[in-house]
Formats: structure tokens, C-alpha cells, sequence
């Protein structure tokens, strides 16, 4: 019995490790182009950082492994930004006072851009939180993440790093 | 004598055979010629002909083409910058009797653009025949950087053809504040 349980309990972590990593529809196809007001007062377009590497980071202030996941993303943009690295943290929540509270509590630099009407989101197929989306120079998405558990960072740094050398 | 008188009349035989199968031969070719110069004309006025049909067809696609696909019903919005001293521009929100239609966020970049005499296609629509109303919002940085938010309002009246609007965003210096303009371009 306990055997089962264990086996049941792997099965579930291990579909969950597989649809966290998944790709999404989205990925060779070109990123879909948006502009949102930044928490700088900006407004930022994507297809404006065309030639850079760019990771787009979907988060909620609700969601926990956002706060977990971002100031691991914001040491990424602080070492790769002077090498053609962006990174736009998106964030959907409905009130931006909120975001901005977290964010000067994390203390991340990135831009972090409000997409309180939710369109940006729908563009991208957002149904899990975070999601992360790295795209080439040329405008293409390449990675799409689902999720954040501890150990994804490496990924990502790989995964950036490969893409900067292209 | 008899014989070489034989011989005489078989040769100017032979001649007159010889003449006649060369008059013969010859009525042919000129034939032939002639014929040939009037497959020639033949061969033009089918060419012709098919020109003609060509010409026919491609008049009858574009009119097919202009009946199913009319360019009448289209209406394209413009933003445009003149100076814009007193108005950092934000973004543009428009709605066509009621219905936002277009919010369009510009960057610093585009904004830049603008200035420097460039023309942005904020919205194309296929519009119905008849009166119409636009309201544009234009939001961005005012007077002494305040936050500025204006609306427009312009009734227009859509008949056939194309249409297409400008909506110019001007300073008045005396009151050393933003004008929004919109207008038709004949």
C-alpha cells in the first residue's frame, strides 16, 4: 500500500515536472508584440528590445514562487545586461500599488510592466504563475517555463548563455 | 532530214512541256506566299483578339474585385505631433460610436518619432455609410509635467470612398497649453 502511494506520489510530481517544463505553442513562433506602462512610468514595447535576448517574466503578487523566483532573475539581468540581456517582468495583477510595494521590498531593478487589463497575458497563453518566456535576438520565442521550482535558475542561465552566444 | 526534223519537234516539245511544268510550278509559290501573308494577317488578328479578351478579363476581375472587396467603407486614424512643447504624449484611446476601438501605449522612441514629423496609423476601420462619432483620449504629460488627460469629440459623416483622419496634436502658445485637432484629409 505504501508502496502504491509512493509510486502514485511520483507519477504526480513527475506529470507536474513534465507540464512545468513544457513548451507551449508559442515557441518558434515569433513573440507577440506588445507596449505596457512600466513601474518607471514608461511605456516599454518588445519589439524595442529586438537584437537583445530577452526574458519575459509573467508574476502575481498573490503567487509565491514569483517572490521566490525574482530575485534570482533580477541578479541574471544585473550580470547579463551589459551584454544584450532584458528582462521584463510582467505583472498581472489588477491593482499596480501592489506590485510596486513588492517590488521595492525585493529591491529588483529589471522593469517591471502592468498588465492590468490582461491582454499581454492572453497573448501568451498565461495560465499557470509565473510563467517565463526567453526570446532570441531576432524576436523568436525560444523557451517558454511554466512554473518556477528551486534549481530553474540554472536553467535559465543555461539557457541564456546559449542564446547570447548565437 | 525526217529524222532530224523528229528530233527537232521532240525537243521543242520537251521545251514547251518543260515551260508550261515551270509556269505551272511557279503559280504555287505565289500562291503560297499569298496565303502565308494572309495566315500572317490571320495569325495577328487573333493575337489581337486575344488581347482584346485578355484586357476584358482583367477589367472584369478588378471590377469583381473592387464589388466584393470595396475600399469604401474604410476609415484610417492618424496621430500626428506639431511641436508638442506643452504635451508629452502617453497614449490614445479611441472609440467609434461608443466602442473603443484602439488604446495605443507609445514609447518614448515613438513619441520621438512623432516629433520629428513622423505619422502613426492608430486605427484602420471598415465603417458603414452614414454619421459616425470619434472620441479620442489622449493622455500624457501636460504644462509644467502634470498629468494631462483630454478628450475630443468629432462627428463625421461617411460617404463613399475612403476616409481618412487626422488627429493633430498642436500647442497653443498664447494659452501655453495642448490642442487636439482632428480633421478630414480631402
Amino acid at each position: 500500500m505504501m508502496k502504491m502511494k509512493n509510486f502514485l506520489v511520483g507519477l504526480a510530481f513527475s506529470v507536474f515536472a513534465a507540464s512545468s517544463l513544457a513548451s507551449s505553442g508559442l515557441t518558434g513562433q515569433p513573440a507577440p508584440d506588445f507596449a505596457l506602462k512600466s513601474s518607471s512610468g514608461d511605456n516599454l514595447r518588445l519589439s524595442e528590445h529586438r537584437g537583445d535576448v530577452v526574458m519575459v517574466n509573467f508574476w502575481a503578487t498573490w503567487c509565491g514562487p514569483c517572490r521566490q523566483e525574482m530575485p534570482l532573475l533580477d541578479e541574471l539581468y544585473s550580470r547579463y545586461q551589459r551584454v544584450g540581456f532584458s528582462l521584463l517582468g510582467v505583472n498581472i495583477d489588477d491593482n499596480s500599488s501592489k506590485a510596486m510595494n513588492m517590488i521595492s521590498e525585493l529591491g529588483v531593478s529589471f522593469p517591471v510592466l502592468f498588465d492590468s487589463r490582461k491582454e499581454v497575458s492572453k497573448l501568451y497563453d498565461v495560465d499557470a504563475m509565473p510563467v517565463t518566456v526567453i526570446i532570441d535576438r531576432e524576436g523568436t520565442v525560444r523557451y517558454v517555463h511554466q512554473g518556477y521550482k528551486p534549481g530553474y535558475e540554472e536553467m535559465y542561465l543555461d539557457q541564456i548563455r546559449s542564446l547570447l552566444r548565437e | 532530214m525526217t529524222k532530224r526534223l523528229l528530233i527537232s519537234l521532240f525537243v521543242s516539245t520537251l521545251l514547251a512541256f518543260g515551260t508550261i511544268s515551270i509556269a505551272e510550278e511557279a503559280t504555287p509559290v505565289a500562291a503560297e506566299a499569298e496565303s502565308r501573308n494572309e495566315f500572317r494577317s490571320l495569325d495577328e488578328d487573333v493575337q489581337d483578339l486575344k488581347k482584346q479578351v485578355l484586357d476584358l478579363n482583367r477589367d472584369l476581375f478588378l471590377l469583381e474585385e473592387e464589388l466584393l472587396f470595396p475600399a469604401n467603407s474604410q476609415v484610417a486614424f492618424f496621430i500626428s505631433l506639431d511641436v508638442g512643447e506643452y504635451f508629452d504624449l502617453d497614449s490614445v484611446n479611441l472609440k467609434i460610436d461608443g466602442k473603443e476601438v484602439a488604446n495605443y501605449l507609445y514609447t518614448e522612441r515613438e513619441v520621438g518619432a512623432l516629433a520629428r514629423g513622423g505619422v502613426h496609423r492608430v486605427h484602420m476601420a471598415n465603417l458603414k455609410t452614414g454619421d459616425h462619432e470619434l472620441i479620442a483620449v489622449f493622455t500624457g504629460k501636460g504644462p509644467h509635467t502634470r498629468d494631462y488627460r483630454r478628450g475630443a469629440t468629432f462627428s463625421f459623416s461617411k460617404g463613399i470612398g475612403a476616409k481618412y483622419m487626422e488627429l493633430e496634436i498642436t500647442d497653443r502658445v498664447k494659452k501655453q497649453q495642448p490642442e487636439f485637432e482632428i480633421k478630414e484629409w480631402e
